[in-house]
């Protein structure tokens, strides 16, 4: 059984940290005084504002150390990770969650944070949370539906999505835990201690900047794993900025999934507002949703 | 080789180094790997397209090469087919390169060029064939995913090399070392003995170290995680090489190296060429690729050599996988020598 860390309320508080890629510290202003606007207590990690000069936000130690913290703290109900890029997959095997398996805690975040999510699904079955992160907030975002969907869903407000429905899509109903994140890590957690089962569960995939011919690959390795095979459903995010190589790969993105699931029955739907632009709903990895995939709409309601 | 010189330069260069660097006790000897017989004038090599398409015009210097070593070349049907990238659909690529596996005449298997596709057609393979009929298979780059299959499951040795995309259409104007490299295929195809003398780097972490050679494209042997064309590299000496990819990526594959067991248990490692693809602005990686390496083997002590000439570049040299090696690194010289019994 999952266990769903106790939702937030007015008061508590969050720690916000970067475990991964660093980020400069205004880009994370907005996100604070969000937070704090609608009632938390809001610690702001070494890692957000680091005085790092290289790629990522903090040496592997100091990056650890403000995760660990965090995830130690009882005082902390939810971690939001300030950005993703690229770092998590230096630390995660040296992260002590016995503190946080006892007093579970919201984590938050996506793209490099998936990380994250599929080591704490595999290993300690503990609800985390598919989430925008900081830079989500500023241009306006703070006050757009994905945000919302943010605070929603740490609240405990009961997710209930409706989506448009695409011409792909394959129709059905399918209920299991949802888990998935980033096609990219999920691909490269492969073989490792981190990577998730999927038999009987509600899959989701984004990615960017990828070639076409990679997300086929890393599809084919999530499907030689035998991810793809027992699914409840699968949902496609967006895969935002794909690249190609200069012999053409000649297939479009959904083309390359819609063919890699064709042997199979479950439904699927395309184009579900989770991705790295700006459509990025919340979603609650671990916990129990059903999928809709209808003729006139597709709902994923938990 | 002058096993004698060797031996005595290998106790020369030994006495300088550090007790810890003698070759780690072996826990359990290797199965001897299914070693194809080595050709002689007359045998047959076939070529086929598993991964990308490649036109018959575009083979043709390979052919002729080929032809003049002696060999008969067989052109499978793929050559010459395209859908989309590939070289031809999912069941042309298997159904020619079933039929060559399978067939008896048959004593290589030249791949024709990488790009990507062998993960499409891989297990809808039947490797049963070639414990009656064993031949080397030959390829790098995506036919990673061959190499590493047909190790892991039927534990046969293979070549790892230049394919037909790599042979130069006008040979008196080709470079020695392109040369070099292309030779180096049909010295590994006859049975000649391989080495590999290697500049020294300052950066390499000297030792000796024996072992089944194993390894290829970084990327693909990532994308191999978990799956049942995943390599055990405990025990052996592991090669790698790749093109294109960012440091962080580079950094991310040798951290997936680590948490699938791939570095804990190696006997050495051999740093082949990296084309690496410029960071972003902004996003300056900040670690060159010796960081990245020395920093993933630093609780290790296995030796490590760098710019070894295998990867997407000129010089590429025949790697016998699957067979037994020794890689002796020292401050004075770098060799990697394949093991004759």
């Amino acid at each position: 059984m999952i266990t769903i860390p106790a939702y937030l309320q007015p008061g508590d508080t969050i720690a916000m940290i970067c475990p991964s890629g660093y980020m400069e510290p205004a880009r994370a202003q907005t996100c604070i005084e969000t937070l704090r606007s609608w009632g938390y207590v809001v610690h702001v990690g070494k890692t957000m504002d680091s005085h790092s000069e290289n790629y990522f936000s903090g040496t592997d130690e100091q990056r650890l150390a403000d995760l660990q913290q965090a995830l130690d703290d009882p005082a902390v109900k939810a971690i939001l990770c300030g950005r993703g890029g690229y770092g998590l997959s230096r630390i995660i095997d040296a992260i002590d969650f016995s503190a946080f398996a006892r007093n579970p805690k919201w984590v938050i975040g996506f793209s490099d944070v998936t990380v994250l999510h599929a080591h704490i699904h595999a290993n300690y079955k503990v609800a985390t949370l598919h989430a925008p992160m900081a830079g989500a907030f500023n241009d306006g975002g703070a006050e757009g539906e994905f945000v919302a969907s943010l605070r929603q869903a740490m609240e405990g407000k009961k997710i209930k999505y409706t989506c448009n429905v695409h011409p792909m899509n394959r129709r059905g109903e399918g209920v299991g835990s949802l888990v998935g994140g980033n096609l990219s890590l999920l691909a490269h957690l492969c073989g490792t201690s981190s990577e998730i089962k999927t038999k009987g569960k509600i899959l989701f995939l984004e990615d960017v900047g990828e070639y076409l011919y990679n997300v086929d690959r890393m599809l084919y390795q999530l499907k030689r794993n035998g991810r793809l095979d027992h699914l409840a459903g699968l949902i496609v995010g967006g895969f935002t900025d794909m690249k190609d190589t200069t012999r053409p790969f000649g297939h479009s993105v959904y083309d390359i999934i819609y063919g890699i699931v064709s042997e199979y029955d479950y439904p699927v739907c395309f184009d579900f507002p989770v991705s790295h632009s700006r459509e990025n709903l919340a979603l609650k990895v671990g916990v129990g949703y059903k999928l809709k995939v209808g003729k006139g709409k597709v709902t994923l309601e938990e | 080789m002058n096993r004698k010189h060797f031996l005595s330069s290998l106790l020369t260069a030994g006495a300088a180094l550090p007790a810890w660097n003698a070759p780690a006790l072996r826990v359990e000897a290797a199965p001897p790997p299914l070693i194809p017989a080595y050709l002689v004038a007359g045998d047959s090599i076939g070529i086929t397209c598993p991964a990308g398409y490649i036109t018959a015009k575009e083979i043709q210097p390979a052919v002729q090469q080929i032809e003049s070593w002696g060999f008969r070349v067989k052109i499978g049907e793929t050559v010459g087919k395209k859908d989309g990238s590939f070289g031809g659909t999912d069941a042309e690529r298997t159904a020619d390169l079933q039929n060559m596996l399978d067939d008896p005449s048959l004593k290589a298997i030249l791949c024709a060029r990488g790009g990507y596709g062998a993960v499409h057609i891989i297990d809808k393979i039947d490797l049963s064939g070639l414990s009656n009929y064993p031949k080397w298979v030959i390829g790098f780059s995506d036919i990673t995913v061959l190499l590493c299959h047909i190790h892991r499951n039927v534990n046969m040795a293979s070549i790892h090399s230049k394919m037909c995309n790599s042979f130069p259409d006008d040979w008196s104007k080709a470079e020695p070392v392109q040369v070099e490299s292309i030779l180096s295929i049909r010295q590994a195809l006859t049975g000649g003995a391989m080495q590999y003398p290697v500049a020294v780097n300052e950066k390499n972490r000297t030792g000796v170290a024996e072992g089944v050679l194993v390894g290829g494209n970084l990327k693909t042997l990532e994308t191999l995680s978990g799956t049942r064309s995943d390599i055990d590299t405990v025990g052996k000496i592991l090669f790698v090489e790749d093109t294109g990819e960012y440091l962080y990526s580079i950094d991310r594959m040798f951290w997936n190296l680590e948490r699938t067991g791939k570095l804990a248990g190696l006997q050495g490692l051999v740093i082949g060429g990296f084309k690496i693809k410029p960071d972003d602005p902004g996003d300056e990686f900040g670690r060159t690729l010796y960081d990245i390496v020395l920093d993933r083997v630093k609780a290790y002590r296995f030796p490590v050599c760098f710019d070894f000439p295998v990867g997407h570049q000129k010089n590429n040299y025949a790697l016998k996988y699957g067979m037994p090696h020794r890689l002796t690194v020292t401050a004075e010289k770098v060799m990697l020598e394949d093991q004759r019994s």
